[in-house]
């Protein structure tokens, strides 16, 4: 990497996404689409198929053209051909007839980089992608999920500052997708902006402080991931017993403790709990105490991405 | 025009590192050029007129085939006119006998023992009797001036004329010096006739591979990665440009083979294919500027047609009205090449879509001022940056349209939009 790339990418950078709204002839698909990411930081873009999280990234990287609101970094109009972008896109593909490290350099060198210094990026991204064995292969030779690879590859081989990857996650085997868990984690260490949609919630868990969920067309939740959790589980307890299966726990609770907590959702191991107004912990703690419960669990309720997800999408329906 | 260049080098290596293309391109060069010398090793005489020299004897064989084959015709002479002596001299090759009567003529051509039979039934008509006749028959064009000779012989034997007298008379060579002081349409005629055909072909073959270049990309939706990395001008024109250049380099070998053939075997051909193969320098400059004009801008049409569709399969459906444009233009510049300072072709001349034709016959073969040359050169020129920001606005909106063909009123309209 060069002393001016590096020097770049260490400085912070900020892109805001504000405003969008994007028709098709007649039907809105974009009703004011708004965000922001950070250099090092990696955002998750969440929605259900049709969400309009591929029509935003596509109006970020100029494929389409918003019809009206604003993309800025640092304030300033957001140009994508003036700036290094990865972009793995959701419709995959490259040339399949022509060689991996041919069309790898191809596209470095598209990207601004000279052949020289494209060559070696192509060559170092392959190894770390583990497909250094087929650089001289026609990309059609290789398996799905390699080409997959090759593609991830192709996306990061111009030393990009920011990188946008559209579900990358799909169709990779749990092998191909750690790698690529590290890939990430290694680029958000080294201070790039990391966008990346997916339907898979663990990956957005694993990586992302920030998260914009869009349903129908609008961000129904953004914001900093620990926090709405931290909100999403505010007030609520799990708990789980070691002599009382959960439907025993769960009709114990409505019958004995209704005044201080009400059943807010039951999962294979354990319940979950809202306290009531006026009802804290301790309370519960000693009611606890006091029944014959043998507790195996009890402790404040953190929900998974996937739940707020399944909540936040559902009260929108 | 760095991006532009680096599109460019990785299509023109496509091309040049396709065994296929380097394949063909080698074939029909060495085929077009193994056809030119072949009068060196097959008698061709009968085709070009020149004798060929057998066994390395040096000595010429006469005008009879190489193996000394004859073929029969028999006849029936009712009018005691023919002379068989005569009739050998004007059918060469031909063993000529007399049939014992009609019958037994007819029986020996449908035998097919014999190649013909002519019964004369009078001085001036006779009956021809053939099995299968060919379409390059001239048995009786040859054996009608045989009648009208020995008529004339039996006339002047009856009023004591001197026939030779009367021929000589009658046939008194006249020498003739041509001082053609502009253009010899006549011998320009053929070499504008193959340009033609020729740019015609590079339209036609080269822009449907543009096309389906451009196709491809949609098809193995590679262009996303494509129109986020570079601008869809550096795309195009480098595509297209590419595959011109391809094209232009397939039919220059091929065409280059078959003239240094020629050139080595004109002597074996009696110079007949110098009326396609001598095209005059300024001919060929024309051909340069406008020909390859012309090619360059539909080359740019077939790309952004290409750039409608997502399957190879559709582009025909794509190009289709280009293709009734390129094909009218082709046969309407062959017509008027006969009526070379017509209004029609002049109007013609000046247009982007036949200029490339057009325009080069009028050098070759009409009167063309300077002026008109460089006003249709300059508007062909710009049509041909015009053709090429279309058809890189056409491939840009094409991109992420996949499924039905677009039409290319929807096209516009839709770029008008600026989606």
């Amino acid at each position: 990497m060069s002393a001016r790339r590096s020097a770049q990418i260490g400085s912070m950078m900020k892109l805001e996404v504000k405003g969008i709204r994007k028709s098709f002839g007649d039907k809105e698909v974009l009703h004011g689409v708004g965000f922001y990411v950070e250099s090092g930081k990696a955002l998750g873009l969440l929605g259900r198929n049709g969400a309009g999280k591929t029509t935003t990234i596509r109006i970020l990287m100029d494929v389409f053209h918003a019809n009206s609101g604003e993309i800025l970094l640092d304030g300033k109009k957001f140009v994508p051909a003036k700036h290094r972008i990865g972009y793995l896109p959701e419709e995959r593909g490259l040339y399949p007839k022509r060689t991996v490290i041919d069309q790898m350099i191809y596209l470095a060198c598209l990207r601004g980089m000279n052949p020289r210094e494209a060559k070696e990026s192509a060559k170092r991204w392959l190894a770390r992608l583990e497909v250094s064995e087929y650089e001289t292969r026609k990309l059609e030779t290789l398996s799905k999920g390699n080409q997959q690879k090759v593609q991830l590859a192709a996306t990061l081989v111009s030393d990009p500052e920011i990188v946008i990857l559209d579900e990358p996650f799909s169709g990779l085997d749990p092998v191909n997708s750690q790698i690529l868990k590290d890939v990430v984690s290694e680029l958000i260490a080294d201070g790039r902006i990391v966008i990346f949609s997916s339907h898979q919630m663990s990956y957005v868990e694993e990586f992302c402080d920030e998260i914009a969920i869009i349903n129908q067309g609008e961000v129904v939740l953004a914001g900093r991931l620990r926090d709405i959790k931290r909100e999403y589980g505010k007030n609520r307890l799990m708990l789980a017993a070691e002599n009382l299966s959960v439907e025993e726990l769960a009709r114990k609770v409505e019958q004995e403790w209704q005044d201080l907590v009400s059943l807010s959702g039951r999962k294979k191991e354990f319940l979950i709990l809202e306290l009531k107004e006026g009802a804290d912990r301790r309370g519960v703690l000693a009611a606890l105490a006091a029944s014959d419960v043998e507790v195996e669990r009890f402790g404040s309720y953190e929900p998974s991405l996937n739940d707020i997800f399944v909540v936040k999408v559902g009260e929108d329906e | 025009m760095k991006r532009f260049m680096i599109v460019l080098k990785y299509e023109l290596k496509e091309y040049f590192t396709n065994k296929v293309f380097m394949g063909i391109t080698v074939v029909l060069a060495v085929l077009g050029a193994a056809a030119l010398f072949l009068p060196r090793f097959v008698d061709m005489s009968d085709f070009t007129g020149v004798q060929v020299t057998g066994g390395g004897s040096g000595e010429e064989t006469d005008g009879e085939s190489g193996d000394g084959e004859e073929s029969l015709y028999l006849y029936v002479d009712q009018a005691g006119i023919l002379q068989e002596e005569a009739l050998g001299g004007m059918f060469p090759g031909a063993l000529w006998q007399e049939a014992e009567d009609v019958d037994a003529l007819r029986a020996a051509v449908e035998a097919q023992e014999a190649e013909a039979g002519f019964v004369v039934t009078g001085a001036t008509q006779y009956e021809y009797y053939v099995y299968n006749k060919a379409m390059t028959d001239r048995n009786t064009a040859v054996f009608d001036q045989a009648m009208k000779l020995f008529y004339r012989m039996e006339q002047s034997r009856q009023k004591g004329w001197d026939l030779a007298e009367i021929d000589a008379m009658y046939d008194v060579p006249i020498t003739v010096t041509e001082q053609i002081l502009n253009k010899d349409s006549g011998s320009n005629y053929w070499y504008c006739y193959m340009l033609v055909i020729i740019v015609f072909m590079l339209i036609v073959y080269y822009g449907q591979m543009i096309a389906v270049s451009v196709t491809n990309e949609k098809s193995n939706r590679a262009i996303e990665v494509l129109v986020t990395s570079t601008s869809p001008n550096s795309l195009l024109f480098g595509k297209v440009i590419a595959g011109a250049m391809g094209g232009v380099f397939q039919m220059g070998v091929v065409l280059g083979a078959v003239l240094l053939a020629y050139q080595a075997n004109r002597e074996q051909w009696g110079g007949m294919l110098d009326m396609f193969l001598h095209v005059p320098g300024e001919v060929l400059l024309a051909f340069t500027f406008f020909g390859l004009g012309g090619y360059l801008f539909y080359a740019f049409l077939y790309g952004a047609m290409g750039a409608l569709v997502s399957k190879t399969e559709d582009i025909s459906k794509s190009v289709s009205g280009l293709m009734v444009v390129v094909m009218g233009v082709y046969f309407f510049s062959l017509f008027q090449l006969m009526n070379i300072d017509g209004p029609v072709i002049k109007v013609l001349s000046f247009l982007p879509i036949s200029s490339y034709s057009t325009m080069f016959a009028r050098v070759a073969m009409g009167s063309v001022a300077a002026w008109e040359i460089v006003v249709s050169f300059l508007i062909l020129a710009a049509s041909i940056a015009g053709a090429g920001v279309l058809g890189a606005k056409l491939y840009r909106m094409g991109t992420l349209r996949y499924g039905n063909p677009i039409k290319i009123g929807t096209a516009l309209k839709d770029m008008r939009k600026n989606d």
